[in-house]
């Protein structure tokens, strides 16, 4: 979070520089019509620069009662997936996955996103980036629009036109800056506050494993009423049973019961943790990785739900 | 001395208790499991016959939750992979039940003459295709997508639950070079072998159920 806050504030600086020189540049593609909803490929930046890693983003706006899935939809649905078409020496990340909410349905529970959601996908350049013309970005886009009564495919063909800068990029001269390339970073930078952070390395986690749940332990050092979460891989708990959180002087036990679906032992207990019964704050979510059955040892994740808070700068 | 009378008698009440309350709330404790019988059901099927899957002790069943526009199923029905499978399956004896729990109003929802038409068109050949609009059925077995498959063997227990196969997109392409576990499960127990993969996640649309709520 806090590297996201010092680049924006540089990204503004160095908005008002270039912006005159990108006036003709597009880095604004259309929104692409899908069921039920647009979607746009955006990006964190105006240009890019070689060496320079910005930010791609996926923009969803969904009709109201519709949605779309996070990296483990639950007990139904799928999530987008996106096949990119790069240049010569630029890089996509993964999908980094905002916290999702719950969709339940009768014993049905699935997790995604509805209104608005931006996902989010790292772009490096290359150091050695040819800087002659502007760069071309294609990304192919499968995804599934579900509301309560029924299904339905998407498919989306993205384009964006991104111009390139040489280093050094702190040549301000002006103060014009684009009204979209502004709202752009302001999204960008509340997405990224919706992601989950790596778990604290001060808290304490870990998950026994019972015959019929897992008991997630969680010791932060205070006490805590409410907590959802969200397991990163399928078939690893009930999606659809109760959690049932036992609060604690410095933290709280969390109950998950085990899928029926689970028929090995898992090493791991990967996902989302929310502070919240609702997702009205959002900003207390966490990803966490912990061992099963060992205690301690485990503190922030690897997984590749928030990768972007050990590569910024 | 009344009051003591309650104090024996109650203690004694509350297994009976427990045990009318257990047997009176039947979807969710009875709900399929692998390796345990499957649960019974009644149901209308389009042709206007009546099913008991009781009837069919002997023999293995195969039930494929169905609607006919998930994107999920269209893949199976589109690619002609469900029909296959169908036709390739009850020809060497084995019950297939397709099962609509799609309430009015919601997709994959048909009628009795609207799913003999679909059938006809789509040249399934399913058993039969039985009407599951207040999702009775779809419950007792917590069928949680289309297409959400199962597998009872000639002894009634269930011997698989979960996904059609090991390709959990609506991509085409994906028919040809996916693993079918419903085809497996079969091979493996008409072989006398152990069923090596019993349950997945059933991957697909969710179940439009009557009573699915926001």
């Amino acid at each position: 979070m806090r590297g996201r806050a010092l680049s924006s504030g540089f990204h503004r600086t160095f908005l008002g520089g270039a912006a005159l020189l990108l006036c003709a540049a597009t880095a604004q593609a259309q929104a692409t019509p899908i069921p039920h909803g647009t979607l746009q490929l955006i990006a964190s930046n105006p240009s890019i620069a070689p060496g320079q890693k910005i930010d791609l983003g996926l923009r969803f706006q969904l009709d109201k009662g519709w949605h779309i899935y996070w990296v483990n939809p639950g007990d139904s649905g799928e999530p987008p997936r996106v096949e990119w078409q790069l240049p010569a020496g630029l890089t996509a990340g993964a999908i980094e996955w905002p916290t999702p909410r719950r969709f339940e349905s009768g014993t049905i529970v699935d997790y995604g996103y509805e209104d608005a959601v931006l996902l989010i996908v790292p772009l490096q350049a290359a150091a050695n980036l040819p800087t002659q013309q502007p760069i071309r970005i294609d990304a192919n886009v499968k995804l599934l629009v579900c509301s309560h009564e029924m299904c339905v495919p998407g498919k989306a063909e993205l384009s964006l036109t991104l111009p390139i800068k040489s280093p050094p990029m702190l040549n301000v001269h002006n103060n014009v800056v684009r009204k979209q390339d502004v709202e752009n970073e302001h999204l960008f930078t509340a997405t990224s506050q919706s992601l989950p952070r790596p778990a604290p390395p001060d808290w304490r986690l870990n998950v026994a494993d019972t015959s019929d749940s897992f008991v997630l332990s969680v010791n932060l050092g205070r006490e805590v009423t409410q907590a959802i979460f969200f397991p990163l891989a399928e078939s690893q708990i009930e999606n659809a049973a109760p959690q049932k959180l036992q609060s604690t002087a410095t933290g709280f036990r969390l109950t998950l019961r085990k899928s029926e679906r689970l028929l090995k032992p898992i090493a791991r207990l990967q996902g989302v943790l929310v502070f919240a019964a609702d997702h009205s704050d959002l900003s207390q979510s966490y990803a966490i990785d912990v061992p099963i059955g060992k205690s301690g040892g485990a503190r922030s994740s690897s997984i590749k739900i928030h990768p972007a808070e050990a590569s910024q700068p | 001395m009344k009051r003591s009378t309650l104090q024996l008698i109650l203690p004694g009440l509350v297994p009976c208790i427990i045990a009318l309350l257990l047997t009176a709330a039947p979807p969710l404790l009875s709900a399929a499991k692998v390796g345990a019988p499957a649960p019974d059901f009644t149901g209308s099927a389009s042709n206007g016959k009546t099913i008991r899957l009781a009837d069919y002790r002997g023999k293995y069943v195969v039930l494929e939750w169905h609607n006919n526009g998930c994107p999920f199923v269209r893949k199976q029905y589109d690619s002609g992979n469900m029909q296959r499978l169908q036709k390739q399956w009850t020809a060497q004896g084995v019950v297939w039940f397709t099962i609509l729990s799609s309430a009015p109003g919601k997709q994959g929802y048909a009628t009795a003459s609207e799913e003999n038409d679909y059938l006809v068109k789509r040249q399934a050949a399913p058993t039969a295709a039985l009407l599951d609009p207040t999702g009775e059925i779809g419950h007792l077995y917590d069928a949680k997508t289309s297409p959400h498959m199962f597998v009872i063997n000639p002894q009634g227990v269930v011997i698989y639950d979960g996904a059609i196969d090991d390709k959990p997109t609506t991509d085409l392409n994906d028919v040809p070079g996916a693993t079918n576990y419903v085809s497996l499960a079969l091979q493996e127990s008409m072989a006398g072998k152990p069923v090596e993969t019993p349950a997945t996640r059933p991957y697909g649309c969710s179940v439009k159920y009557a009573d699915a709520t926001h």
